[in-house]
């Protein structure tokens, strides 16, 4: 790997000692380490363990690989709301930093990054003779230019500002004067007022895709939206039917060279839409039509395992929630405001039960918590939800809410609609009164936060504090269940400032216990993803947060 | 004649436009708005961002003036925003530019911009059109000719065993609404549940190359319903006219039966399944929603589906005004043929 850095984080060290003691797996030290910027290879160097040769399949040069997803309209990167739609741009527009899908982050268009012990100071370094596909170099001045984007809070749908933190003004709506110091066309210091330990792992999410300065957040398939780093181009977009992305033949990819990563080998790569129905990607990977899966889901993962094709799977941190918004009114009174009601939810309901009957056991039964256990700072509770239905009737009579019928909602897909009809038929085994809503997509995602009783779906993120600051905290857009509670805001600002993950778990382990005390989700389990795809393609392992790195795509000779 | 065409012509525009308003109206009730601000926007936008963005966009103003808008008799509305102008004939612009039309709307030839495509409705609408253009151009070559001597078969001897057999064959297939049969059909012709996998069970291919393969199986789901309606149809007029005092002269005086039913009652069995064919088109044209969202054949069934969901307002506009010229065009088409079949009835 060319990413070098002569300085090991301290706290990596330690990591190091602790998995050498046993205290940590492999993996949490991985995603530990690189977050501390500290190179895979200098990783796996500390732990004594040599880094896995990527198996070397003969790639052939060119050919056209045909991949099943969604072809939605392509957005300005930062108001991007689909991985589907990332996985468009990303052919031209590349990250600062990729997460792997071994938990691991790595610098992409940056050489290495360096983080302080404190978590204030990133001094970020850029990977040498990089340049825009209209001949410009990328300087820091550049990655300055894409921060203080992602900062501008105004702009309406702009997530990656709730991934910047402290950096953005909260009067402005901007970044905040002297956090970005670009030192040479290379280096780009950043100085935050209050630690962040995320910071890079925030950046390699798919809205952090880096744009040219010329791009003015306009079309993103003609003019600036097609300048970007990255090897291929954009032939042609067709939402809803196919997309098309070509070997851009003018343009010098910095990959090609760079250690580590390499490859680009297609020509050509259509992405085509055969809507939402798992029976139609079934039909079209059957009938030869496609030669890669977005996603295999539920039932139809059997089926893909019966034809001659190869699986792919991958433990995730992505999960439903089946939450109450504490703040919603039905029928003139806040049924859920009341921590009992949620509580007598949440022991009513077998987390087991609905993996298995929701998701046919393709996971790992989660606590309630939203932490996962392949977070760095995960920890155990002390106080776990006991499934005690009895115990949850006895709780909801002493609320005086014993014969209030509760409407859950949820949205009319596969696994989601599921789980949430076996939470239901467990609240019913229960004695409570719950009536079944199924909304059709769009009309779903419409109020998908203000619904009183509902399930969410959450894609991963690399660290525990991410996801909870983005669901959980007072006030954020996401804040699906009205939680406001200071005590857990305070706890959870205090975790975000800790660089170092065994120290965080302390803090970690009372903030988990504060979300299964206060009553605030059903997080029933954890998914594993699998993707299915024919003997011949080659680097299309399925990624916990549903990339598809073209470069990494090919077809074996 | 003449007069005819023209009062037909002052029903299509009067239903087209009374239609459209509907489909206006219903489309830019507040939550299909907020729909489409969250669709287009970010589909976890705030309210107030949604406020904002409908407010940016003109769609915050009287339902009548945006209808008006929309046809091109009130002009286009210019919102003022951080940065520039935003209008609707112009799109965004530091400037208002000095060239720009007032008003852009039906009457001006612009059908307006489809939010979820991203490209004029004009262009997606032909393209579409033209998709399910050939899939009905292949199920009528298919479902035409097999209904007719179906029916023509089924009807020339009532009661008979042959018509027995037929009868049945065509209630079971009219019976059998498109999921039930598609499903059936992918499941066994394209499956490996079953192996035979002589098709492909999906269309998405046949856009670009129609071939055998990809393009049987919904051919074959949506005529196989239309076979057994309008075999139905021919039976029964056909078994009427075998009835007839001049049926049993010819056959009396001699003639062939083949030749009784091809020169004597062939002509007049055929005009109430000619009146059924034609309705077959417009029934077609949205009909095919089923199979085109089944087969995942991007047609003109999918597009509506598409508008619909995404609440794509200009977008559904025009498939209304296509689907209302496609029916009132049809029936005009199917009154005089029905004038040349049969000489006793006149359109005036």
């Amino acid at each position: 790997m060319s990413h070098s850095t002569d300085r090991i984080h301290p706290a990596a060290k330690m990591h190091a000692t602790e998995y050498q003691a046993g205290k940590i797996s492999r993996r949490e030290f991985l995603t530990r380490a690189t977050a501390l910027g500290v190179s895979a290879t200098a990783a796996y160097g500390l732990i004594g363990a040599a880094a896995p040769a990527h198996a070397e399949q003969h790639t052939m040069d060119g050919g056209t690989l045909r991949i099943q997803m969604e072809v939605r309209a392509l957005k300005d990167p930062r108001v991007t709301d689909w991985p589907q739609i990332a996985n468009i741009y990303r052919g031209w527009l590349e990250y600062l930093t990729e997460y792997q899908a071994d938990g691991t982050i790595r610098p992409m268009l940056l050489e290495s990054y360096e983080v302080s012990d404190d978590a204030t100071t990133y001094t970020l370094k850029l990977r040498e003779g990089i340049t825009w596909n209209n001949g410009d170099a990328f300087t820091a001045e550049h990655v300055a230019h894409n921060f203080r984007r992602w900062c501008e809070k105004g702009v309406e749908g702009n997530s990656m500002a709730s991934r910047m933190g402290d950096m953005v003004d909260p009067d402005s709506g901007t970044i905040k004067e002297g956090i970005l110091d670009v030192q040479d066309d290379l280096t780009l210091v950043i100085n935050l007022t209050s630690p962040d330990i995320a910071l890079m792992a925030s950046v390699s999410d798919y809205p952090g895709a880096l744009v040219h300065p010329s791009y003015d957040g306009g079309d993103m398939t003609s003019g600036a939206g097609l300048i970007g780093t990255g090897p291929y181009t954009l032939e042609d977009l067709s939402v809803g039917v196919k997309t098309v992305l070509v070997k851009n033949a003018d343009h010098q990819w910095w990959g090609a060279e760079a250690e580590g990563f390499g490859g680009a080998s297609l020509e050509r790569i259509e992405y085509i839409d055969y809507g939402t129905d798992p029976a139609a990607w079934l039909a079209a990977i059957e009938s030869e039509e496609v030669d890669m899966l977005y996603e295999s889901v539920g039932e139809f993962i059997e089926i893909m395992d019966s034809l001659d094709l190869v699986k792919s799977e991958t433990i995730t941190a992505s999960t439903i929630v089946i939450r109450c918004n504490q703040e919603a009114e039905v029928n003139g009174e806040k049924p859920y405001a009341d921590v009992r009601v949620r509580k007598a939810l949440q022991m009513a309901v077998d987390n087991s039960v609905l993996l298995e009957l929701g998701y046919s056991g393709l996971g790992e039964v989660a606590e309630n918590h939203h932490v996962c256990p392949i977070h760095p700072e995960y920890a155990e509770v002390d106080n776990p939800v006991v499934y005690d239905p009895e115990g949850a009737m006895a709780l909801l009579e002493e609320a005086g809410m014993a014969d209030y019928e509760h409407e859950l909602v949820s949205i009319d897909d596969d696994w989601r609609k599921n789980t949430t009809d076996a939470c239901a038929a467990q609240l019913r085994d229960a004695g409570i009164r719950v009536n079944r809503s199924i909304l059709p997509g769009n009309t779903f995602w419409n109020d998908w936060a203000k619904f009183p009783f509902s399930s969410t779906d959450w894609n991963q993120r690399p660290l525990g504090v991410q996801t909870l600051s983005l669901a959980y905290r007072s006030g954020e857009a996401w804040n699906e269940c009205a939680y406001a509670n200071p005590e857990f805001d305070a706890k959870l600002s205090e975790a975000m400032g800790i660089a170092d993950a065994d120290e965080r778990r302390v803090i970690m382990k009372e903030i988990e216990q504060l979300m299964i005390d206060d009553g605030v989700i059903i997080q029933p389990y954890w998914r594993s993803i699998y993707r299915h795809y024919t003997q011949h393609v080659t680097g299309a392992e399925v990624h916990p947060l549903y990339e598809i790195p073209q470069y990494k795509l090919g077809l074996s000779a | 004649m003449g007069l005819f065409l023209l009062r037909r012509l002052g029903v299509m525009i009067l239903t087209a436009l009374c239609l459209t308003f509907v489909v206006f109206f219903l489309t830019n009730l507040s939550p299909n708005l907020e729909k489409l601000a969250k669709t287009q926007g970010n589909m976890r936008m705030t309210d107030d961002e949604v406020v904002s963005w409908l407010e940016n966009r003109g769609y915050d103003r009287n339902v009548f003036a945006r209808y008006g808008e929309w046809l091109g008799v009130v002009p286009g509305y210019v919102v003022e925003q951080p940065g520039g102008f935003r209008g609707r004939c112009f799109g965004e612009a530091d400037e208002v530019p000095p060239g720009a039309s007032t008003f852009c709307g039906v009457v001006q030839g612009n059908w307006g911009f489809s939010s979820v495509f991203r490209e004029e409705v004009g262009s997606i609408i032909a393209t579409r059109l033209g998709l399910t253009a050939k899939l009905m151009g292949f199920v009528m070559l298919l479902m035409v000719p097999a209904a007719l001597i179906i029916g023509v078969l089924a009807g020339m001897r009532e009661g008979s065993r042959l018509d027995r057999g037929l009868s049945s064959v065509s209630i079971v297939s009219t019976a059998t609404p498109e999921y039930v049969s598609g499903v059936i059909f992918i499941t066994v012709f394209a499956s490996s549940a079953v192996g035979l996998r002589w098709f492909k069970g999906t269309a998405t291919g046949a856009m670009e190359n129609a071939t055998f393969e990809n393009f049987a199986l919904p051919v074959l789901t949506i005529a196989l319903y239309g076979i057994g309606y309008i075999a139905r149809m021919t039976r029964a007029s056909m078994a009427e006219v075998m009835t007839q005092q001049y049926i049993r002269t010819a056959r009396l005086k001699g003639v062939s039966f083949p030749k009784v039913v091809l020169k004597h009652a062939l002509r007049n069995a055929l005009i109430a399944p000619f009146t059924v064919i034609m309705l077959q088109f417009p029934w077609l044209l949205n009909g095919v929603v089923i199979v085109e969202t089944l087969f995942n054949y991007k047609g003109f069934g999918w597009t509506l589906v598409q508008a619909a969901s995404n609440n794509d307002i200009e977008l559904l506009l025009a498939v209304s005004v296509v689907s209302v010229f496609v029916v009132l065009v049809t029936q005009l088409i199917s009154d005089i043929g029905y004038v040349w079949l049969n000489p006793r009835i006149s359109v005036t």
